[in-house]
């Protein structure tokens, strides 16, 4: 069970990293050949049983001649006694008619079949006999098997098993083997009858020649027993009898006619049983079973061949098919592993049966549906960003408008009309810069004048409380920043630092280079926080607490500047509680053409 | 990369079958074209002067060569058990190409000399009588044979001499017989002496012993003709001798079956030559007295069935 897992385990492992061609290849051919085999193995096994189907039927038709053969040479004989006793013997009386004349014509008739023909009274002792006549000194017919048979059942024919003859004594000693047919006989003598027996002795030549040219298929043969097995003719006889072979001749003794199958001596063979009519003997048929095969070792190479041919024609058509299967299936593949490795000029093409056509068409679709939805993503997420950007610039605290205007009003009641200009004017450039014509990157003088002009109004709304001085350093000229990111950090400074002051607040705008950098800090004498808060400041899951300022805060502008130009730029606060707070941008140092491509970028 | 292992695994796959189809049918075409299995020649040597008296012998020596594919030759001697001549025979019968030998030895001694001069040349079987360096040899345990034949003698006996034809001296199986059934009568005290011939003038007693066929029939012929009454105990199954045994010429034989004998050497021969020979049991022998002839195994042992077709 174990090794079984196993090997199911490394078959599923292999199968994994099998390609679909050679797992259909492989299966086809597998199940091609399984059924072509099962298919031949049915064919055998068909054959065989036809063979032995016909193995039996030609032994059974062989047997049927020989017993045909056989059944008239005995009848022959019978007819023999039959003419000797009612021609013969019934005619004859003893006392006046000697038997042994007309004995001697009918055994010249037939002397070919015949070793002697002899007629005993009811003793055993010799009336007639013929062609010999002087029986062997201890002869003692009475005692034998033929004898006994023929007196104990007299109304029937008896044949002996083959034995030699030892009743008649012959100068030249030829001992013959004979069959014996005794017959009990009524002999008449003085005109009184009395018990007698006739016996014919067969000569086993005949019997030999009926059964000795008979063959069967397969190099089977046939051989003749008695009722009780007892061999009466086998093809290599002498063998037997020697004790060099054996025979299964008393266990087919038990057999009833018909085909039988049996296990001698290791070996399986068919074996056909006829009985003979009048003696009871029987023909044995045969056939060894394991021949049919062994013997046409041709036919079942051919027919291997023809298995394994028809195995290889199907496991040709098989890889062809899978070929022309797998093939698209195996380019559509190439082809998304090339999307998958980033090229973007990788064709898919619509190949193969329509599933899988279906499917190059469904996975192009898909590819064009993600490349435009990329495409889309990158527009959403340039226009969300500009969005965003929006969004934070027009955050633009109402109440600082409001209150603006409220102070224009209140200064133009009370006659401060020079400030009251003064303010408008600066409202009006500060909402000029604020829109700068949508443009999100400006000139940093522009940013710087923005401050400037948002100061002004403030300083006004303060009552001069605190004063403002807004530089830019060398090398800043013509160079760009983003729009607004002052102005908040101003409102900043004025809403938290300067809040308290009384005239002595102070605060301090300077832009200066930095190495490839802009910077620009902003930085008050106010209040000051402590480093922690300071940097709390900026951290985007702080929430935001909105003030009485502008409304874009300080987090705004750093994530505004990261947005817009990566991690590396954005905002930094230093500040110490009573000292003051500096909070310092850095930007990329853009130039007017750096500035100019990045805003048809976000146009774009 | 696994493209072309694909193509290789289908390659290889095509070329199996390909090849294990193109091989079955050819292999029907090659084992045709092979030679069939040539006849052996196997040559039979005997020490008589004509083959009569191994006529059963005979049979079962052609019934093995025709299963098993030999061509025998039989060749007997101009004057009998002349071993110089049978050895030039036995050399002649090898150098003409001889590819296996039966031999009954006229002379064991001689015989194993000459085939020492032709060193495994080809197989010898020996009948009769063991011979050193032969493939094997067909005979009954000749000592114990010996022995039974004068325990039969014994279980008559009622006095007097006992004569032991000796045979030709070469004869060693015979001789073998002879020692061993006189040793078994001085056992018993019973008085024997050899003689190798039975004296035509008269015998001393009325005991005889013969230890092969040839003198067993010459006997019992001799027996026959003179009217002699002596007791006479022999060895074979001829037909000959087993109608002295019927008739009271002889009293008991040692009898085996000469047919297995013939079948047996010529089955050792044949399969020696293809290196297969077996190790050779005694042959089984038998004591028969007159009223044993006719029991149905002694009928099978005595009479073997001469088929009609001559086989």
């Amino acid at each position: 069970m174990t090794m079984f897992r196993r090997f199911a385990a490394q078959w599923a492992e292999r199968y994994r990293k099998m390609s679909i061609q050679m797992v259909l290849s492989l299966s086809f051919t597998a199940v091609a050949a399984v059924g072509i085999l099962l298919m031949g193995v049915s064919l055998i096994w068909r054959y065989s049983s036809a063979s032995e189907q016909l193995v039996a039927e030609n032994s059974q038709r062989v047997l049927a001649q020989a017993n045909l053969n056989l059944d008239s040479y005995l009848k022959r004989m019978m007819r023999i006694a039959d003419t000797a006793y009612y021609r013969v013997i019934k005619n004859s009386d003893l006392a006046e008619d000697s038997l042994t004349s007309q004995l001697s014509l009918l055994y010249e008739a037939n002397r070919d079949d015949l070793v002697s023909l002899a007629v005993f009274d009811s003793r055993g002792g010799l009336v007639s006999s013929v062609p010999l006549s002087l029986m062997k000194q201890d002869a003692d017919p009475a005692r034998s098997d033929w004898f006994q048979a023929a007196s104990g059942n007299m109304e029937n024919l008896h044949f002996s098993t083959p034995h030699v003859q030892n009743i008649f004594g012959d100068p030249d000693y030829p001992y013959r083997w004979v069959v014996s047919l005794s017959h009990h006989v009524q002999l008449t003598r003085d005109g009184a009858t009395e018990g007698g027996v006739l016996l014919v002795d067969m000569s086993f030549n005949g019997i030999e020649q009926v059964c000795r040219d008979v063959s069967l298929a397969n190099g089977g043969y046939l051989y003749l027993i008695d009722k009780g097995g007892e061999l009466i003719y086998h093809p290599r006889q002498q063998l037997i009898y020697a004790g060099l072979l054996e025979e299964n001749n008393r266990t087919a003794a038990g057999y009833r006619d018909g085909s039988h199958v049996e296990v001698f001596q290791g070996q399986s063979r068919q074996v056909t049983i006829k009985t003979v009519g009048y003696t009871g003997w029987k023909l044995v048929g045969v056939a060894p079973a394991a021949r049919w095969l062994t013997s046409s070792p041709s036919l079942f190479l051919f027919g291997l061949a023809l298995l394994l041919f028809a195995i290889f024609l199907m496991a040709f058509l098989n890889f062809l098919i899978s070929a022309r299967i797998a093939d698209p299936i195996r380019r559509l593949e190439q082809s998304i592993k090339a999307l998958e490795g980033g090229r973007e000029d990788v064709v898919i093409e619509e190949g193969g049966c329509y599933e899988v056509q279906h499917l190059s068409r469904s996975v192009r679709s898909m590819v064009s549906t993600m490349r435009h939805l990329m495409d889309d993503i990158i527009q959403q997420e340039a226009q969300k960003r500009r969005s965003e950007l929006e969004v934070l610039q027009s955050q633009i605290n109402p109440h600082f408008l409001y209150n603006t205007l409220d102070s224009v009003i209140w200064m133009t009641e009370s006659g401060q009309q020079e400030e009251a200009i003064q303010m408008v004017t600066s409202l009006a450039r500060l909402f000029r810069i604020s829109l700068s014509r949508g443009k999100s990157v400006i000139p940093l003088s522009d940013e710087l004048e923005h401050a400037r002009h948002y100061m002004n109004i403030q300083k006004i709304r303060f009552k001069n409380r605190f004063t403002i001085q807004i530089g830019a350093g060398p090398g800043t000229e013509g160079l760009y920043t983003l729009k607004l990111v002052v102005q908040p950090l101003l409102e900043n400074a004025i809403y938290h630092g300067m809040a308290s002051a009384e005239d002595d607040g102070r605060i301090r705008v300077a832009a200066y280079v930095e190495g490839e950098d802009l910077v620009i800090d902003v930085e008050d004498n106010g209040l000051g926080m402590r480093p922690d808060v300071a940097a709390s400041l900026l951290d985007e899951d702080r929430p935001e607490v909105r003030g009485s300022g502008s409304g874009i805060g300080v987090r705004n502008v750093h994530q505004r500047i990261r947005l817009t130009f990566g991690e590396g730029y954005g905002l930094a606060i230093f500040s110490e509680p009573d000292e003051g707070t500096l909070v310092r941008i850095r930007l990329p140092a853009l130039t007017r053409e750096e500035a100019g491509r990045r805003q048809q970028g976000e146009v774009l | 990369m696994r493209d072309r292992k694909n193509t290789t695994v289908e390659i290889a796959i095509l070329g199996v079958l390909g090849a294990f189809a193109l091989l079955c049918l050819a292999a029907p075409q090659l084992l045709r074209d092979r030679e069939p299995r040539q006849l052996l020649s196997v040559s039979v040597l005997l020490r008589d002067t004509d083959s009569s008296g191994w006529t059963v012998a005979r049979q079962g020596m052609e019934q093995a060569a025709d299963e098993l594919g030999a061509e025998l030759r039989f060749l007997t001697l101009a004057s009998y058990s002349d071993s110089g001549e049978q050895n030039e025979l036995l050399l002649r019968e090898i150098d003409g190409g001889a590819e296996g030998l039966v031999v009954v030895p006229a002379d064991a001694g001689a015989l194993r000399d000459a085939l020492l001069q032709r060193d495994g040349a080809c197989p010898v079987v020996a009948l009769e009588s063991a011979v050193e360096g032969c493939a094997g040899v067909v005979a009954p345990d000749n000592a114990l044979l010996g022995r039974r034949l004068a325990q039969a003698l014994l279980e008559d006996w009622d006095g007097g001499g006992v004569l032991l034809l000796e045979p030709a001296p070469g004869c060693a199986g015979v001789v073998q017989r002879l020692e061993a059934a006189q040793a078994a009568l001085e056992e018993a005290g019973v008085p024997a002496r050899r003689a190798p011939e039975l004296p035509r003038g008269g015998l001393d007693g009325k005991w005889v012993l013969a230890f092969d066929p040839s003198s067993t029939q010459q006997a019992a012929e001799w027996k026959a003709a003179e009217q002699r009454a002596f007791a006479l105990y022999g060895v074979g199954s001829s037909t000959a001798i087993t109608a002295h045994l019927e008739q009271g010429t002889i009293a008991a034989i040692a009898a085996w079956s000469d047919y297995a004998a013939g079948y047996l050497a010529v089955r050792q021969v044949v399969e020696s030559t293809r290196g297969a020979e077996e190790e050779l049991a005694p042959l089984a022998f038998s004591i028969l007295r007159k009223e044993d002839i006719y029991a149905p195994e002694n009928q099978k042992l005595l009479f073997p069935i001469m088929s009609s077709s001559g086989r």
